[in-house]
């Protein structure tokens, strides 16, 4: 048997040097833990379907560089934060400063506040699950910190807009962490946008700790370009009767990877996961997402839907994890998918582990076409196939799509996703 | 609650029925596996040359492959040279040709085991291929199953008499390199059963073979194959029971089916092998590989187990649905207690066109057991209008036991059609209360509800394997309620 291919070292050197202390040593120190690092094949169970589309090449071991211009495509009129290739940019963002809300990049940072910061990243998620998602913390060049004080309130979305300038060829780190007190909430909004057409990686990680009571949304909406490879991990820490909204909407690529890891940690609380997946042409996009019940008497309600049309390949691995002691918890997953051409391929794995008997927990997940009767009830009314056909996907989605509480947002997903049905339903 | 406790206490201790060692004279290898081993083992059954090299070709096939890992099981490594390769009763020049003939020794082991071998026989019809550690026996009922033309043999007898056969189909469903026991079970398998049904027989009684692991450190490796020709049927029952051991025997089968056109093959099991005692010492390992491939059109296989037994059971009958409107069934029930592990489900691969499966797999774990269902549900580009409906269904009783679900999908085929359902519960207070109050002691009430819960898979079973899957459920659960 041949040696299972290891992460270029060429990954592990990065440039930037502005973080505070602290945030450096960490970095350095993460960087070392992944040396010679293998690489996931097929064999690798948490990348079975996603192996092939990796395409870790030293040309892209780089740090894009930081500069030039920016624009979302976002109408964005509320807060926002934009960065640029991994590194934020003021100009560009206008965030409030409040009482009780203190948005910040890692780079200000004082020593104290960087020291706190470095004890706390990664606490959110699972290291070996997310293995590929580890090489952002040994190369992140900036960051977001996000605090809010107890009962904080932000009116309105903030919209964390990571760019990604392809111009040339190489990676970029973006990194949030949210840290909101009691009672505390905010909706929080992260689009991953793409110019520029060499070849690039995005490795985003993002983390949320919810204290008691406190409510996060978290919109995620990623559409970088054909030439970008995205590796993203959502890490979620929630304390007794918080709340955390999670909407993901996912445009295929040459390579999308999002793992999502919730813990509910104290009873009481509660979350509530979508997502919607497309995919055409050759692209390929996988989800993963693990909920732990670590605490009796909490909820989790989990729906994903994946559309892969073309070639393309859509993934989807959902596992609910109940501990020993989380009794009376409550755990729904729903996953549905549309295959609309044989040469596309859907896998999807959603899967139980459970340790407390007192518990509810269901599980389901289909696999198919538009069903027939449906297109046929709609000809039968004077609508043609392909309207019919259009009809039927949008209702498939937009289940999920109407549930996202910023409307800029559903705008703009609501555009994307008829673009994506015009290209895809092309004859009748 | 507290008298139900004690009543519950009471009933969890009842120790393993079946559990005694027949002492009878056993020529038996030394403990330890290399190419003598299989040279010797070869020439003992007298083989013709093309087993002793398919079985080398396996051993050194073997020797190259990792253990695998991934199911959610723990169990110290299993030290393959500590393991002897083969046992077989001592009088062989003799071997019994009737049931009167047989060692007295062995039919009371029979008669201990609740299975009165001739008696069941002649009353249920059933001809009995006797497995008593590695070599069979005792084979009944031959004359009219040779009438239909129906080869039923132990597999070493088939060997030399219908090599072309054994040759043609012996590792085209589950290849010698297919995995790590099935590799192992290639090169040191000891016997098992040969079944050919000609075409357009219906076999006239349902077949059947007990398997029964004796002599300490012996690991069995059966080997298993049924050929059902154009337009047969046959149901074939397997059933377990073993000794009280307090090693770890290991146990890797190999089953294969092969299913032509508009045949049938009906298979089921019943295992009800030593799971170790309370505190989880000793047991079998039951690691089996079963896979049946529908070569045919129209061909059907349907697989039913009860899986109660064994301290590991990690096992996944499958079906590769590769003819047009070919059929997989799958059902079970498996069932785990005290420290007993189960990683078990099916594969469903479907090839052909219009081909269908059903997947309805029920799990009880009780004590500090853990029970997980695996499964993969595949459907290749090629596999039009296929269909697939999966339900799986855990029952937790006790909170220290485990119950998981780990199903994979994949499709290809924009016109098939896959649907998943899985759903965990456990014995609710209500429904125990409702038969309490009725008067109904707790234990029984458990049995009713596990009964009502098994009931889909129960129905599935030959009418002698219901009643005894039944009874088996009743020992292994009543009274694990607490």
């Amino acid at each position: 048997m041949k040696p299972a291919p290891t992460l270029s070292s060429a990954f592990l050197t990065p440039t930037g040097q502005s973080l505070p202390q602290p945030l450096l040593d960490l970095r350095a120190q993460r960087g070392t833990a992944l040396t010679d690092m293998p690489l996931p094949t097929r064999k690798t169970e948490n990348w079975k379907y996603s192996s092939r589309y990796l395409q870790l090449t030293e040309a892209l071991a780089g740090t894009l560089p930081a500069a030039g211009k920016s624009g979302s495509a976002l109408a964005v009129s509320g807060y926002h934060v934009v960065f640029h290739n991994g590194i934020m940019v003021p100009e560009a963002s206008d965030y409030p400063d409040v009482d009780g809300i203190e948005i910040k990049r890692f780079a200000d940072l004082d020593d104290d506040e960087a020291r706190e910061l470095a004890e706390r990243l990664d606490n959110t998620l699972d290291a070996e699950a997310v293995q590929l998602a580890r090489l952002n913390s040994a190369r992140f060049e900036d960051g977001l910190l996000i605090r809010l004080a107890p009962n904080a309130v932000l009116d309105q979305p903030l919209f964390v807009i990571s760019e990604t300038d392809a111009h040339c060829s190489g990676s970029a780190y973006p990194r949030i962490y949210l840290d909101a007190g009691r009672h505390s909430q905010i909706t929080v909004v992260e689009e991953y946008i793409s110019h520029g057409d060499e070849p690039a990686m995005v490795n985003a990680v993002t983390e949320f700790t919810l204290a008691d009571g406190a409510q996060v949304t978290n919109v995620r909406l990623s559409a970088e370009g054909e030439n970008v490879q995205h590796i993203g991990a959502t890490g979620v820490r929630q304390g007794a009767h918080s709340r955390f909204d999670s909407h993901c909407v996912g445009f295929g690529g040459p390579m999308r990877r999002h793992d999502l890891q919730v813990r509910l940690e104290q009873s009481g609380a509660n979350c509530r996961l979508n997502g919607v997946v497309v995919t055409q042409g050759k692209q390929h996009y996988d989800n993963h997402t693990v909920i732990e019940h670590v605490a009796p008497h909490c909820e989790s309600e989990e729906t994903y839907r994946n559309i892969a049309a073309d070639q393309s390949h859509a993934v989807f691995n959902g596992r609910i994890h109940i501990h020993q002691d989380a009794q009376k918890s409550n755990a729904n997953m729903s996953n549905k998918n549309l295959l609309l051409s044989t040469g596309a391929e859907i896998d999807t794995k959603p899967e139980l582990e459970i340790y407390a008997d007192d518990v509810k927990c269901a599980h389901g997940a289909t696999i198919g076409q538009l069903d027939e009767t449906s297109i046929f009830y709609l000809v039968s009314r004077g609508i043609d196939r392909r309207n019919a056909r259009t009809l039927l996907t949008m209702a498939f989605i937009n289940e999920l799509i109407s549930q996202i509480p910023v409307e800029s947002v559903r705008a703009t997903a609501q555009a994307r996703l008829n673009h994506f049905i015009d290209q895809t339903f092309t004859e009748a | 609650m507290a008298n139900t406790d004690r009543q519950v206490n009471e009933l969890i201790k009842r120790e393993y029925e079946h559990g005694f060692v027949t002492e009878i004279e056993a020529e038996t290898f030394e403990p330890g596996l290399n190419e003598d081993v299989i040279r010797r083992l070869s020439a003992i059954k007298n083989e013709p040359e093309f087993m002793l090299e398919w079985r080398l070709k396996a051993y050194r096939r073997w020797l190259e492959m990792d253990e695998p890992n991934w199911a959610h099981v723990n169990f110290p490594k299993v030290d393959y040279n500590a393991i002897s390769y083969y046992s077989a009763p001592k009088k062989r020049e003799d071997m019994p040709q009737s049931l009167d003939e047989v060692d007295p020794e062995l039919l009371k082991t029979y008669e201990k085991l609740g299975i009165p071998l001739h008696e069941r026989a002649k009353l249920a019809g059933v001809a009995v291929d006797a497995v008593f550690d590695s070599v069979s026996v005792a084979t009944t009922f031959k004359e009219p199953l040779e009438k239909a033309g129906v080869i039923f043999c132990p597999i070493s007898e088939a060997v030399q008499k219908y090599p072309e056969l054994v040759q043609k189909y012996l590792g085209s469903v589950v290849p010698a390199g297919d995995n790590y026991f099935a590799a192992l079970n290639s090169a040191v398998f000891s016997d098992g059963s040969f079944v050919y049904i000609p075409k357009g027989v219906r076999c006239p009684m349902e077949l059947s073979t007990y398997f029964r692991i004796n002599a300490a450190n012996t690991g069995q490796f059966e080997r298993t194959l049924i050929i059902a020709d154009d337009d047969s049927y046959v149901s074939y029952l397997e059933g377990c029971t073993a000794p009280m051991r307090d090693e770890n025997q290991l146990h890797a089968a190999v089953v294969e089916l092969v299913v032509l056109d508009n045949a049938q093959i009906k298979y089921s099991t019943v295992q009800n092998w030593y799971p170790g005692d309370e505190n989880g010492k000793g047991g079998i390992y039951n690691f089996v590989t079963k896979r049946a491939a529908c070569i045919g059109k129209n061909s059907k296989v349907s697989w039913t187990q009860v899986e109660t037994g064994s301290a590991i059971t990690w096992k996944y009958p499958s079906c590769v649905l590769r003819g047009d409107n070919s059929v997989g069934e799958f059902y079970s029930v498996a069932l785990t207690h005290n420290y007993q592990q189960a990683d078990t489900g099916t594969k469903m691969i479907h090839l052909g066109k219009n081909t269908s499966s059903t997947i309805i797999s029920k799990g009880i774990s009780a004590g500090r057991s853990s029970n997980a269902y695996r499964g993969l549900v595949k459907f290749g580009p090629g596999a039009e209008a296929a269909r697939n409906f999966t339900q799986c269904d855990s029952l937790l009783i006790g909170d220290r036991c485990a119950a998981h679900t780990f199903p994979y999908i994949e499709s290809q085929n924009k016109t098939a059609i896959v649907e998943h359902e899985a759903t965990t519960s456990k014995v609710s207070d209500e429904q125990m209360f409702l038969c309490r109050q009725r008067g109904i002691d707790p234990e029984q009430a458990v049995s009713m509800i596990v009964n009502g819960f098994c009931k889909e898979v129960f129905k599935e079973l030959p009418m002698e394997f219901a009643v005894e899957a039944g009874k088996l459920l009743e020992v292994s659960l009543e009274g694990s309620v607490g």
